[in-house]
């Protein structure tokens, strides 16, 4: 039986692959995680780094370069379809510094109303001005950053009501 | 092929398909997975062993005969999570609407006889309209003969129930006699009778929801444990709840591997607030104790003055009991006595050690408790705590006046190690209280009362409102300095990991019920 | 001398401090406090922090490093590159407190720093420069008789400064007015100073430096050239030695251009002087670089040379060691910056922890490197990792073995330059030689590297559903 699945590759990238696209490609085992393709003509040789069969998720390596793959079948996406998200009654309530750096600029204060994607404050590392925007709409109700203050990585910022 | 293989799989490809395409489709536009996909999801992948998978009722009345459905509306089997052995049942709702038949509580039934026998986790996924009617007495035996054997699992393996559509009529008792239930909202509900037969008896009107919805339970009633958002985070709740039991009561809940470190924790040192009639949120002392994410809490909005819930502790699971100031200032009262008592024997039959916080002004007054039998029901948490063998260790944030002090945990009814932080106050009743009562007359007779009491009050205070009369006596075993509470308590537990504490030979004592 | 304080960090406090080594000199490491546990503290002999993370605070503080000097009894600073290293005054301080500064002396960096006393310096000896006027002038109406004597597209350039402000590009007479103008106001708002010089614009032009060292006795030798035309954001990416497009004449008129500049200033030690050559192969004095630069180490390939021996030699008064006609090109090296930057957005930092970082190894190839798997890092300097070096008897064994270093060079945790370098590596213009600084603007875009990436995800994914198909397979026991 020819079975569809969906793969997500890194962040970005998504593939839909059944079994058959895998006879399809001259792949041969050099060893318990190596093999041998040939694609296109071209001479790969790929690596599986991590294998996570119960989470469906893989990290291969093809050249020098390492990809993270998710498997999703289809109650997979059955269960998105449907709307189904695990934690969905768990809002994100603590927004934490993505990066080390400087804080430029704060947009909001404490008590206002923002809404998913608002500009909540501007954060400079390595001279870059980075944007930091909310993820949901919500009330602040705290906000540790101090204007003008250099922060480390995972610092909270700003917390929701 | 052999024609006798395509037979098997026909029938197999029939048993898939459940009550058919039209009826999967239904339950997907309602916003539930089929039995199916649940176990699926459930279990790990490839793990799950169908039982029974084509069971046929055997009832020839009303032309049942002419409708004949592989598996009988349930699916039956074992599988793994997390690469451990669980019994599931998962009713199907597309068939006869995942009525229990004679044939269906027979597959429920098999599978748990071997749950106990090779000493594995029990987990129910119910959704079903309840008897089928055609099938008539013999539903309902089917029905006892599953109750029958949820008492005899009591105790043994854990039993999770997950209610994920309609669990209704006599339906109810086994999730009720289950360890945990898990609902999901807004498409599952529970209730004895229904909004029909309410409205022709009582003359209420109200809606299923409102009657025996997710909300209305894990509130209310505290019959739910837990509701989750959808069948997929129920599922998931699930599992993680099984995270923290052993497989039987034979074992203990494994260990996850922890790296100890100087385990100071310099946050809880500014929880407690100066002034003793500030409340504190309790949820901020746990999450300072234990390893960081860990709390599973059960009946989160049951009786909220006192909290419930498995942590882990350097990688060790146990349960936690904890007043919670934030609410009603903490006191016990009827319905935090029942959730507190029955996740406590829970703790106590699955060998997992308790861990106790304490901050209880007493016992909540007036004769809407007292009608209500706060006496019994109180005595149901100190039977608990007594009766209860496993490690358990109590830590006095704060207050621990009179009655409530014995009842929780206390060292006489057999707490193994008892810490109080430097603000707590163990005495028989609020300064304020007492000052009233011991200088009675010289309050009366001063020439300026108020000032006496506060005088008095303040005399009392600084006599009683602290641990050290507990402390000299022994009844207190260390006073401790918050931030290292949690380097103590994982000494302590480390130390007790062998308790054995021998019980008289009884068939059982006689809890206050 | 017999102790060297390294005024700098990284790599190349490393790489010095390892020819000292050699030398049998001691050497002295200065760091910040964010700098505690870097490769190039522990490799050298003493230590000292000179203070907190940002560079103002601690590598830029010219007295401080004097300070430690005099207290260690140290006799040279190098200064590296960047930093200190063309701070005429710091090097003046180096003099006044007897202590030897290895490199030029401040007279010639205060003269080669800047752009109007460097041409005037260099006038006198006939040097070819990019046709233009020498006064930076603001008058719209002389910058056309200007214009139109040397000739369309010419390039605005303010005096004051660089990083692109105040430069604009003018192709045809009728744009020059509004795009004067505009000039000077930026040039104005940015630095103060509104004044311009015109010059001709160089099309397709190359960038070629060539790489001198004089010493205390007169002598002044040239050690080839650079091409360092591959560049982004007007900074170098990928450099080689030598230039695939020069003929034997035209790097000796270049080399002898070259150490001329730098007579003309009285030079003392190691030093670069960059030209911009054009289509038809004439080539214009740029600027002199009064220092020892990021890519020297294709030089020292070709030539068989140290060149930070040399600087040491040089400043301790001896004569350099070989004529100009001992000097011979011997095969072609490569060099890629490997810097923590994305280039698939940008080339915009990339912050992060090495989780891995493994470096390539083999004949060939050499890595001047200043960090360790498991460092972070840090935002407050340059972000480069290391230079990525290969050396082959030919350029095209050069540039092979470029390729598989860059395979072979394992960085988890940061994007890199690494994929860029291979995109260079493989591209027909950089091979056949046939590029000049408009190389990225030109031929590179993300999406092509994306494309690649697309393949390679794809066959990844197609390998772990393989994985997935067969552990499917496998028999699990519920006990």
């Amino acid at each position: 039986m020819d079975k569809t699945y969906r793969l997500e590759v890194n962040p970005d990238l998504e593939f839909k692959l059944s079994t058959s696209d895998i006879s399809k490609t001259d792949i041969i085992k050099l060893s318990k995680s190596r093999y041998h393709v040939l694609h296109n003509n071209k001479s790969l040789i790929t690596e599986v780094l991590e294998a996570n069969f119960n989470a469906k998720s893989y990290t291969v390596k093809v050249n020098n370069n390492i990809y993270n793959i998710n498997i999703n079948n289809d109650l997979d996406d059955l269960i998105k379809q449907m709307g189904f998200e695990v934690g969905a009654t768990k809002l994100i309530n603590e927004i934490k510094a993505p990066m080390p750096g400087l804080i430029l600029d704060i947009n909001v204060k404490i008590g206002q109303q923002v809404n998913e994607d608002d500009p909540l404050l501007i954060l400079e590392a390595m001279k870059m001005e980075n944007i930091i925007t909310s993820p949901r709409d919500g009330i602040i109700k705290t906000i540790s950053a101090v204007k003008g203050k250099a922060i480390d990585k995972n610092e909270l910022l700003i917390e929701f009501e | 092929m052999d024609p006798k293989i395509n037979t098997l799989n026909e029938k197999l490809q029939q048993a898939y398909l459940g009550g058919g395409e039209a009826r999967i489709q239904k339950q997907h536009s309602k916003k539930k997975l089929t039995a199916r996909e649940r176990i699926n999801y459930l279990l790990d992948e490839g793990s799950f062993e169908e039982i029974g998978a084509l069971v046929t009722h055997r009832t020839k009345d009303f032309g049942m005969e002419k409708q004949i459905f592989y598996g009988d509306g349930v699916i039956t089997g074992y599988g793994t999570i997390d690469g451990r052995l669980v019994y599931v049942f998962a009713q199907d709702f597309t068939v006869f609407g995942g009525s229990l038949s004679e044939t269906h509580a027979e597959k429920i039934c098999k599978i748990m006889d071997m749950a106990v026998n090779v000493g594995a986790p029990l987990i129910g996924l119910n959704d079903s309209g309840g008897a089928r009617i055609q099938e008539g007495v013999r539903s309902l035996g089917g029905y006892a003969d599953i109750f029958y054997r949820n008492v005899q699992a009591s105790g043994v393996i854990p039993q999770i129930s997950a209610i994920m559509g309609p669990c209704a009529g006599g339906a109810v008792y086994s999730p009720a006699m289950t360890d945990f239930t898990i609902m999901v909202q807004d498409t599952s509900y529970m209730f004895v009778t229904g909004p029909n037969v309410v409205k022709t008896v009582t003359n209420e009107e109200v809606t299923s929801e409102e009657l025996g919805g997710a909300s209305t339970h894990s509130v209310k009633s505290g019959v739910a444990h837990k509701t989750s958002a959808n069948d997929a985070e129920c599922l998931e709740d699930v599992k993680k709840l099984l995270s923290y039991l052993p497989q039987s009561n034979r074992e203990k809940p494994s260990d996850l591997t922890f790296d100890l470190k100087d385990e100071i924790r310099e946050s809880l040192s500014s929880i407690v607030p100066g002034n003793p009639n500030k409340p504190y949120d309790m949820h901020d002392v746990i999450e300072g104790i234990i390893d960081e994410d860990s709390f599973y809490e059960i009946h989160k909005d049951h009786a909220e003055n006192i909290l419930v819930g498995f942590a882990r502790l350097g990688g060790k699971s146990i349960g936690i009991i904890a007043n919670q100031p934030l609410f009603l200032a903490g006191v016990l009262d009827v319905n935090s006595s029942k959730k507190a008592a029955r996740f406590v024997r829970f703790c106590d039959c699955f060998n997992i050690p308790m861990l106790v916080l304490e901050d209880v002004p007493g016992f909540l007054p007036g004769t809407d408790q007292e009608w209500n039998g706060i006496i019994v029901h109180g005595a149901k948490l100190l039977y608990a705590f007594s009766e209860a063998t496993v490690p358990r260790i109590t830590v006095i944030t704060r207050k621990a006046y009179g009655g409530a002090y014995d009842v929780m945990n206390s060292k006489h009814i057999g707490a193994d190690m008892n810490f109080a932080w430097p603000s707590a106050e163990i005495a028989v009743m609020g300064a304020k209280g007492a000052a009233e009562i011991i200088f009675k007359r010289e309050i009366q007779s001063a020439e300026n009362p108020e000032a006496k009491w506060k005088e008095k009050e303040a005399e009392y205070a600084k006599l009683f409102a602290n641990p050290y009369s507990a402390t000299e006596r022994g009844f207190i075993d260390e006073v401790i300095l918050p931030k290292d509470t949690r380097r103590k308590l994982l000494k302590a537990f480390s130390m007790l990991e062998d308790k054995k504490v021998n019980t008289p030979i009884r068939k059982h004592g006689n809890i206050p019920l | 001398m017999k102790k060297i304080l390294v005024a700098n960090r990284g790599e190349i406090a490393i790489r010095v401090m390892q020819t000292a080594k050699k030398m049998g000199i001691k050497t002295v490491a200065v760091f910040s406090e964010a700098d505690r546990n870097a490769p190039h503290v522990r490799y050298a002999d003493e230590a000292v922090c000179i203070g907190k993370a940002p560079s103002n605070q601690s590598y830029l503080l010219g007295k401080k490093i004097i300070e430690v000097a005099k207290s260690l009894a140290v006799d040279g600073i190098h200064p590296g590159y960047g930093f200190l290293s063309e701070n005429a005054d710091f090097a003046e301080l180096c003099e006044d407190n007897n202590i030897t500064f290895i490199g030029p002396r401040s007279k010639a960096i205060r003269i080669m720093g800047s752009k109007l006393a460097a041409k005037e310096a260099v006038k006198a000896y006939n040097i070819p420069m990019v046709p233009g006027i020498d006064e930076a002038i603001t008058d719209v109406i002389k910058a056309k008789e200007i214009a139109k004597e040397i000739g369309f597209p010419i390039l605005i350039k303010a005096s004051a400064g660089g990083g692109g402000k105040g430069m604009r590009i003018v192709e045809k007479e009728s744009e020059l007015e509004s795009q004067m103008n505009r000039a000077i106001s930026e040039a104005t708002s940015a630095f103060g100073d509104g004044s311009v010089f015109i010059e001709k614009y160089v099309t397709s032009p190359r960038h070629i430096e060539i790489q001198i060292m004089a010493d205390s006795h007169g002598n002044v030798l040239h050690f080839f050239e650079r091409e360092c035309s591959i560049q982004r954001r007007h900074q170098k990416v990928v450099e080689e030695a030598p230039s695939s497009i020069l003929t034997p004449e035209l790097r000796e008129k270049m080399g002898d251009a070259a150490i001329k500049v730098a007579r003309s200033c009285d030079y003392l030690g190691a030093g670069t002087v960059e030209f911009l050559m054009d289509a038809d192969h004439n080539f214009y004095f740029l600027e002199m670089n009064t220092r020892l630069q990021v890519e020297h180490p294709v030089s020292e390939l070709i030539s068989g040379v140290d060149l930070v021996e040399l600087q040491i030699l040089v400043a301790r008064g001896e004569a350099l060691p070989m004529q100009q006609e001992d000097l011979k090109i011997n095969g072609h090296a490569l060099e890629l910056r490997v810097y923590a930057e994305d280039p698939l957005n940008n080339f915009l930092p990339s912050v992060g922890t090495l989780e891995t970082y493994k470096l390539p190894t083999g004949e060939g190839i050499r890595v001047d490197n200043g960090f360790e798997e498991g460092m972070e890092v840090p935002i407050y300097y340059d972000p480069m990792l290391s230079k990525l070096i290969t050396y082959g008897k030919t350029r095209n064994e050069a540039i092979q073995l470029m390729i598989k270093a860059i395979d072979n060079y394992h960085i988890v945790g940061v994007q890199t330059t690494l994929p860029f370098g291979r995109f260079v590596c493989e591209h027909e213009a950089f091979i056949s030689g046939n590029f000049d600084t408009h190389f990225v603007k030109n031929y590179y875009s993300p999406e092509k590297l994306l494309k690649q990436h697309k393949e390679e995800a794809e066959i990844a994914a197609i390998i772990a559903l393989k994985c997935y198909i067969e552990d499917q397979q496998l028999l699990r026991l519920p006990n």
